[in-house]
């Protein structure tokens, strides 16, 4: 090996030399630009289900930092020629976002990318649908951040041989309430959530006129804790009437989620361009993360086992689990231009996932301080997934702008699932994916004012995974801008998608339907008004049938989702001096549903700017959110915000 | 709990019916291979040799387009101008010798991309950001498909904000401006966080494409873009939820947003999982049913969730409720 290593470093360092002579770039000044603004928010109160308030808006009052945007270029630097940094929602917003570049042109390249995201869900509706008739079950409900941190080194950018390395840490910390289930009652406990993962990679790519490959390798460790646990007192859970004669209740209850996980992973791919009239890419992808877990748990209180029909008064159980997932992917594309009109592009696609994974529980229950019963159970299962596809397309320039595409996937795979927990009488299923769809499509473009595009694919379905999966099925894209005038632009979308199972036992119809139109209106520039608007009617209707595992009857499950949705943007100028004019901004968006959940959610706003100077502008906005649900009254809110701030411009 | 004991052996054995074969190349992926090696065959060299002579050089242009030239200089292709081989001549790397044109001052005489057909105009961009990872995919993605170009998205003349969208919001304005009835969908009460700028929709989709249907983002070489964000359902799980896995997560959830919670496809939970949980009398599909003490005409059965707390995975239980 080291009597390779001279030449081949000296053969890379050749290699970094580009074609031509480079010189120096031209004398340019240091440059320091962007923007910066913050303010103050302020909530009128949240009237309604706070609750709900914070599940879907969650903006709080108080000093913020809404956004910094600087840029600095010294075209002259040595060591660093630019530096950016983006920051976003700072002062305890929900959402915090950072963005940190550096480097030097050809030299070297750091991106430092974070966010931090907050997750509050309490939506009684999710885990309480019986809520509105006075019965209170459980809550299933959280209260946790996310936090993500992208680290990039890239060196020698731009050149033959570029090596980088990076690093991704992401953590998640809160807590929620869950249920403690005990067989015959679930008792609502407070959770505590925490896991985080550390990825490191690093790789070299390497690009030569007519070839290019990319190689990374790197490996991931992750760590999953979750603690339920039980305060002082009683629980009594959900079943408040005696069971067998006697009353169940939780006094005490801890459960210990302890998982570490591992991967290696490895990538390659790679490009070629043997001729002017193809391309050749492909990939490479394996992955193999497997999972170590410990799990305990202890609870006293009364409870009842229907299997020994006897009542216990405590609980001890441990289990060690593990389990693996070898997982390769693998790609490739190839694109002819055979003619100077024709296309053919070819591509296919494979994906093969192997999971095992076994665990071993022990279980005691416990009665007057005697062992009641102790079971030690093992269980291994294995699941199995195996995608392929291969598509082909051909396009051709059938006269000028217009453009034509005809083509043929072929989807097909196999699986092997764990067997059901209830088995049941009959051969089983084959897990089986096989469908074939037929692609068209095409593109026109008259100048550059009048774009359509349309996508169309059909499949006379053939075999599926599962009762909702596509089967038979129709889509249909269309896709239109048009430009009236310099100032005008209009767009429109049509989206469908039907699918249909007639299989005996399955009966699956959906139908979907989305049409937008969409209107910009800049006259002059958008000097004294601009408008912008959006409207979108969407329709959904999906029946399946289904039997009721008690009665074995044979039920429709109807689900429909009819709505409007519409937002807007009406900027006005007002009379000023030169580049000082105020402005007004009016708009915001809306939301109608009718259907299985009917819904209306309101969020219209209001905005004055008055710029000072020809660097500063002082705003003040108001916002008003609104969720009405008529089949969940108890989940709805209103609230108006106020935000007052300024924007300096650097 | 854990359901009954199967042992390792059980549940490790292969499946018998392509142990010790080679699978055979279906017919459409043969036809396919024929058809390109038949247009391997037709292909003639299309595109000459670039020209050495017929060049302005950047001044020329500058001469009449002046304020394009302006913008320009705030643009990363600056560095063309620089050096390199378009030393000098950078408007031409992309627009073709000048000369001409600066001649008869005639649009004809020059090539603009942004009126060339798509798979034109990209073969400009991708002669020199071909090697770009992020593209490898390109022939995979619905882009290409539909023959939207590199210009669509990058303005090529403008400051470095417009040429490269980094920012969560005007990548989002971005994509809305032809997607809106999916930017649509984010109107709806639970979505992910986009409309705020927390998340761009470049983190769940490579806008040049991937192999994954709908250009699905990839973390760890090859898992779903979903896990670089919800990590604890990574697993591997030993008691995996086998739709997670086979459909992805949209089999359950809507991503770009719903009217329900948790972003679900359905208003209660219970008919979600009902769905497909309901083989009974024949199995035409995958997914068992639940036994009968399940009455569903009691409401604490009517949230499966509760009890099947796990139901992405669990890394202990069979039936997912721990």
């Amino acid at each position: 090996m080291r009597r390779w290593l001279p030449p081949l470093v000296a053969a890379l360092a050749m290699a970094q030399q580009p074609a031509e002579e480079s010189k120096p770039a031209p004398a340019a000044e240091q440059r320091l630009s962007g923007t910066l603004e913050f303010g103050y928010r302020v909530l009128s109160g949240v009237g309604g289900d706070f609750q709900t308030y914070r599940s879907v808006v969650n903006l709080g009052e108080g000093p913020k930092l809404f956004s910094l945007d600087a840029s600095w270029d010294d075209p002259q630097g040595r060591l660093l020629d630019k530096l950016d940094l983006r920051m976003n929602s700072w002062g305890g917003d929900p959402y915090n976002t950072a963005r940190f570049v550096a480097g030097r042109d050809r030299a070297w390249r750091f991106t430092a990318d974070y966010r931090n995201i907050q997750y509050f869900n309490f939506l009684p509706s999710f885990a309480d649908p019986t809520i509105e008739r006075g019965v209170l079950l459980n809550q299933r409900a959280l209260d946790s951040y996310r936090r993500a941190t992208d680290l990039e080194l890239v060196a020698l950018p731009g050149r033959r041989v570029m090596p980088y390395a990076a690093y991704s840490r992401n953590s998640s910390r809160g807590n929620g309430i869950t249920t403690f289930v005990l067989e015959a009652n679930e008792f609502p406990v407070p959770h505590m959530l925490r896991d985080h993962s550390d990825n490191v990679r690093g790789g070299v790519r390497l690009e030569w006129p007519r070839w290019q490959l990319h190689l990374e390798g790197g490996g991931i460790t992750w760590h999953i804790d979750q603690q339920v646990y039980t305060f002082a007192g009683r629980n009594f859970g959900n079943v408040l009437r005696p069971v067998l004669g006697q009353t169940l209740f939780l006094d005490r209850g801890n459960q210990s989620l302890d998982v570490r996980g591992s991967s290696r992973f490895a990538r390659g791919s790679f490009r070629l361009h043997p001729a002017e009239w193809a391309d050749l890419a492909g990939q490479f992808q394996f992955s193999q993360p497997e999972s170590k877990t410990r799990y305990g748990q202890n609870n006293s209180g009364n409870f009842v086992s229907f299997t020994l029909l006897r009542f216990y008064s405590a609980e001890l159980v441990s289990a060690e689990a593990r389990a693996k997932q070898p997982h390769s992917s693998a790609s490739f594309a190839a694109e002819l231009r055979p003619f100077r009109r024709v296309r053919i592009v070819e591509s296919w696609m494979t994906d093969r996932l192997h999971d095992a994974g076994a665990a071993l529980l022990t279980d005691r229950l416990l009665a007057a301080e005697q062992v009641l019963d102790a079971r030690t159970l093992g269980a291994a299962e294995r699941l199995v997934l195996n995608y392929n596809q291969q598509e082909i397309s051909v396009l051709v320039e059938a006269a000028r702008g217009l453009t034509l595409r005809g083509g043929h996937r072929f989807v097909w795979g196999d699986a092997k699932t764990p067997a059901p927990l209830v088995v049941l009488p009959g051969p089983e299923p084959k897990p089986e994916l096989r469908r074939h769809v037929a692609l068209a499509g095409g593109s026109l473009r008259v100048g550059r004012r009048f774009r359509l595009s349309t996508d169309l694919e059909a499949s006379p379905g053939d075999r599926s995974y599962f009762r909702t999966s596509l089967h038979r099925y129709q889509r249909g894209r269309v896709r239109g801008h048009y430009q009236a005038l310099a100032s005008l632009l209009l767009s429109v979308n049509l989206h469908v998608l039907n699918n249909q199972n007639p299989t005996a036992g399955i009966g699956y119809d959906f139908l979907s339907r989305q049409s937008s139109l969409g209107l910009q209106w800049t006259p002059g520039g958008g000097k004294w008004i601009s408008l912008l608007g959006e409207y979108t009617r969407y329709t959904l209707r999906s029946n399946l049938t289904w039997r009721d595992p008690a009665t074995l009857r044979s039920e429709l499950s109807l689900y429909r989702d009819n709505g409007h949705a519409a937002a807007g943007w009406l900027e006005v100028g007002m009379p000023g001096r030169g580049a000082v004019q105020p402005r007004v901004h009016l708009g915001g968006s809306m939301v109608a549903a009718s259907g299985t959940r009917p819904a209306r959610f309101y969020q219209p706003f209001g905005r004055l700017a008055l710029p000072f100077g020809r660097r500063g502008q002082w705003y003040g906005e108001w916002r008003w959110h609104a969720l009405t649900q008529p089949l969940y009254l108890y989940e709805g809110f209103r609230n108006h915000q106020f935000v007052t701030g300024l924007r300096l411009t650097m | 709990m854990l359901g009954p004991l199967r042992t390792a052996n059980e549940a490790h054995t292969p499946p018998p019916q392509n142990r010790g074969r080679l699978p055979r190349a279906p017919r459409p992926v043969l036809a396919s291979a024929a058809v390109l090696f038949l247009a391997g065959l037709a292909a003639r060299p299309q595109a000459q040799a670039p020209a050495q002579s017929g060049y302005a050089g950047s001044e020329i242009c500058a001469a009449c387009h002046d304020d394009i030239v302006k913008a320009f200089r705030k643009n990363p292709h600056q560095r063309a101008e620089a050096r390199g081989p378009w030393q000098g001549r950078a408007c031409e790397s992309c627009h073709g010798p000048g000369a001409k044109h600066a001649e008869s001052g005639a649009a004809a005489d020059i090539e603009n991309p942004d009126k060339l057909v798509a798979s034109r105009a990209e073969r400009v961009c991708l002669e020199c950001h071909g090697s770009d990872p992020a593209l490898r995919a390109r022939a995979h993605g619905a882009h290409s498909r539909s023959q939207v170009s590199c210009v669509e998205c990058h303005r090529i003349h403008g400051p470095v904000e417009e040429l490269v969208l980094k920012t969560a919001g005007v990548v989002n304005r971005q994509c809305a401006s032809c997607h809106r009835a999916e930017w649509a969908e984010f109107l709806r009460p639970h979505t992910h966080p986009l409309r705020e700028g927390a998340m761009s929709c470049s983190d769940c989709h490579n806008p040049h494409g991937t192999p994954r249907p709908r250009s699905m983002q990839m973390v760890s070489a090859n898992e779903p873009g979903c896990f670089r964000c919800h990590g604890d359902k990574r697993g591997p799980f030993p008691f995996e939820h086998p739709p997670v896995r086979l459909e992805g997560c949209q089999a359950c959830h809507e991503p770009h947003g719903s009217r329900n919670p948790r972003m679900l496809v359905r208003a209660e939970v219970r008919f979600l999982c009902l769905e497909c949980h309901s083989n009974i009398g024949s199995r035409p599909a995958l997914g068992g049913i639940p036994p009968a003490l399940h009455d569903l005409q009691s409401p604490r059965y009517r949230n499966c969730t509760i009890c099947h707390s796990k139901i992405h995975g669990s890394f202990v239980s069979r039936g997912l409720t721990r």
